[in-house]
């Protein structure tokens, strides 16, 4: 019995494994990318280090490149989680465009706010921010008014029973 | 930073020799597990609260499950917590308290026999043990994430201090810490929503920019969303979640009932468990709204967010100064502890309880099981640890909890709400509907596929009424003198004394020595009635303004 809890033991945590390395993989790899733009915004804002910039961008850029990317397009066929990020990859491909732009021409105006777009956009997103407005059917106005008067009917005859039962053992004049 | 550490590092250290210092005087099983029954009300209050709010429900993962679905997650505070808090304060816990008992199965032991005691003990400890597990891995993900410290050393630290002051003192040095705890929770995080309403400008500022800009549902502004809702569809959170998990996780959940067993009367428990669902309220305002607000301060200041559970975390570590940083971490550890004090407290007392005492070892001395109960406090810390690496696994781990606890509840709900209001219930139909209940729920889960665990808990519920008043009906009615005093419609007023001090002379439960301090008459700002009514008006109030 000992060997069998053992053996499952090691065979369960080599089938975690790799899971958790993948997943845990990801998330690296997106902080490495989000701290490398943020140093892009601090090389800018607080040093007005253009080529410090620059060399920031370029790191991240290749982090998304050859590790972001290649995770996010072969996770999409066996998990679900990449989905957001997967619809979010062309964005993210203009913004880096954009901002690239941007760090050439030497224009600060708006590289704090594109650099925060990227990060964001490879963050993970509220699904709750997905769930369609909403909407009701005759079937649940039926639903709900059954259950919510069928409740309120049960409740009331429930809270007389009780009442009534209590009264009959202990007579109201003790109270 | 530095003082960040230097604050949190003091707390640890004073949690640790404060809770060594709350232990002494800790002789006996009733000490041990019932706190020699002398808590007052206040402590109850807090005890309660703070073994609710930790980092599982509570702050990172109950607060990431809000970043995720939006205000939905209030229904929790705003809506059935507070429902279920004063249900089972005015309700339920009278017939714990009848019963003379130390642990919810027992008072199943009571109320059915044997059979159902070991099946729920049973499901019960296994949860416990995966709660710690998950606690402690937020934990120390937590604070590995936010002060950059290796996760295992941290989770360790964590467990010797939470695991010291629980394996000597029992529930008595836990109750005392919790309410420290509760005090330092309110005050280390409530500056995060101010901070968060002055910088986005409002509730309403912040919808513009949401809904208006950005185009996210309405739903996520709302507690009770429509049938079609993904995570959680209004209807089933008021039948499922709202009359079967929350009343049957604050009647059923050991780790909640047991603080209220260690209460110096059971007005003291009654009314520790009504006002409880103050602080209850309030802490949607501590971990469930500021996660409304996190999306766009993530979006605003550039902050990577890789999950949800990961949520809270980075919004506090990129919005508060080095040394309030501290205080609210420290306040946030105060939540994880007493979570974890609770459920390694109770899980040791239904081990020895429920299972060492009444199956393996019976007729020792109770010296003996105060000290097998440490023995068993220390067993559970090297199970959750063991567990640690597993809960890495789940993407959502609130999810996972919650989704056992449903299937658990449930059947519990069904079995308890028939004992207690119909006193013709017995022990085959009992059994059987919550064996059936319970398969149910797991069918409807692994078979199913049904993931809304509100729908699972609710229907386990209703499968679990009718089987066990099918088979109660079928089946010869209990004896008079077993159901004496622990049914609704049971003579215990005439016969109250003398049944709970049978029962609890029999359990060892009984404590000499009552503090004169105990609650008769109680004042009428301590009326339990005046309380519960402002509370469920507050309830409303809420409801109406964002439900």
């Amino acid at each position: 019995m000992k060997k069998i809890l053992f053996l499952a033991g090691i065979l369960n945590l080599l089938f975690l494994a790799p899971v958790l390395m993948a997943q845990e993989r990801f998330i690296d790899v997106r902080q490495k990318m989000a701290d490398n733009l943020t140093e892009v915004k601090k090389a800018i804002r607080i040093h007005n280090n253009w080529e410090e910039a620059a060399n920031y961008f370029n790191r991240a850029r290749n982090i998304w490149e050859g590790e972001v990317k290649p995770i996010i397009i072969e996770g999409i066929k066996r998990d679900s989680q990449f989905q957001e990020y997967f619809e979010r990859m062309k964005q993210v491909d203009e913004d880096l465009s954009h901002l690239e732009q941007l760090l050439g021409n030497k224009t600060d105006q708006e590289i704090e706010q594109k650099a925060n777009a990227i990060i964001w956009a490879i963050s993970h997103h509220p699904r709750g921010f997905d769930v369609p407005k909403p909407r009701y059917s005759l079937w649940d106005w039926a639903f709900g008014l059954g259950i919510g008067i069928g409740f309120c009917l049960f409740a009331t005859f429930f809270g007389l029973y009780l009442r009534r039962s209590y009264y009959r053992r202990y007579k109201r004049e003790n109270f | 930073m530095y003082a960040d550490f230097i604050i949190i590092g003091m707390y640890l250290a004073l949690m640790f020799v404060a809770g060594i210092f709350f232990s002494r005087n800790i002789k006996n099983t009733a000490d041990y597990f019932l706190a020699a029954r002398s808590a007052p009300w206040f402590w109850i209050m807090g005890a309660v609260w703070a073994t609710n709010i930790g980092f599982l429900h509570g702050y990172l993962a109950h607060g990431g499950a809000a970043y995720e679905w939006g205000l939905i997650q209030a229904n929790f505070e705003w809506f059935q917590g507070p429902f279920g808090y004063i249900l089972t304060g005015i309700f339920f816990i009278a017939f714990y308290w009848r019963a003379g008992i130390y642990t919810v199965p027992h008072f199943l032991e009571t109320r059915y026999g044997t059979g159902i005691r070991v099946i729920y003990s049973l499901a019960w400890i296994v949860i416990f043990i995966v709660t710690i597990a998950a606690e402690l891995y937020l934990g120390g993900m937590f604070l590995k994430n936010i002060l950059h410290i290796p996760f295992w050393p941290t989770v360790f630290v964590l467990t010797a201090v939470v695991g010291t002051y629980t394996l000597l003192g029992g529930l008595g040095a836990a109750i005392m810490m919790e309410f420290v705890q509760f005090i330092i929770m309110i005050l280390g995080t409530m500056p995060l929503l101010f901070i968060l309403l002055n910088l986005v400008g409002g509730f309403t500022g912040l919808k513009g920019v949401l809904i208006d800009q950005w185009g996210a549902s309405l739903q996520y502004f709302t507690v009770l969303p429509d049938i079609h809702h993904p995570y959680g569809p209004g209807p089933w959170i008021i039948f499922g979640q709202c009359f079967v998990v929350t009343i049957g996780w604050c009647a059923g959940h050991q780790s909640m009932v047991q603080r209220n067993l260690g209460a110096r009367s059971l007005y003291d428990a009654k009314l520790g468990y009504v006002v409880a669902a103050i602080p209850k309220t309030i802490g949607a305002f501590l971990y469930v709204v500021p996660m409304i607000f996190a999306p766009l301060i993530f979006a605003r200041f550039g902050i990577f967010v890789e999950k949800a559970d990961a949520a809270y975390g980075k919004l506090i570590l990129n919005l508060l100064p080095s040394g309030m940083l501290g205080l609210f971490i420290a306040g946030l550890l105060s939540a994880g502890l007493s979570s974890i004090s609770s459920v390694l407290n109770s899980s040791s007392t239904m081990v020895i309880k429920d299972i060492y005492e009444r199956f393996m070892v019976k007729g020792k001395s109770d010296h003996h099981y105060f000290i097998a109960g440490r023995i068993a406090t220390f067993g559970v810390i090297v199970a959750s640890l063991l567990l640690v690496p597993v809960v890495l696994k789940v993407y959502l781990i609130m999810w996972l909890e919650q989704t056992l606890i449903a299937m658990a509840l449930g059947p519990f709900m069904g079995v308890l709400v028939l004992g207690i209001f119909w006193r013709r219930t017995n022990t085959p139909g009992s059994l059987v509907g919550f064996l059936v209940g319970g398969a149910f729920a797991i069918f409807m889960q692994q078979g199913l596929g049904v993931h809304i665990f509100f729908q699972i808990s609710w229907w386990s519920f209703v499968v679990t009424l009718i089987t066990t008043i099918i088979v109660t009906r079928i089946t010869k009615p209990p004896a008079e003198e077993k159901v004496e005093g622990i049914t609704w419609e049971s003579d215990f007023r005439a016969k109250l004394g003398e049944v709970l001090d049978q029962r609890a002379e029999k359990s060892g439960a009984k404590v000499e020595a009552i503090p004169k301090g105990k609650i008769s008459r109680p004042s009428w700002y301590l009326n339990l009635k005046y309380w519960a009514t402002a509370i469920l008006l507050a309830q409303v109030l809420l409801l109406f303004f964002f439900g």
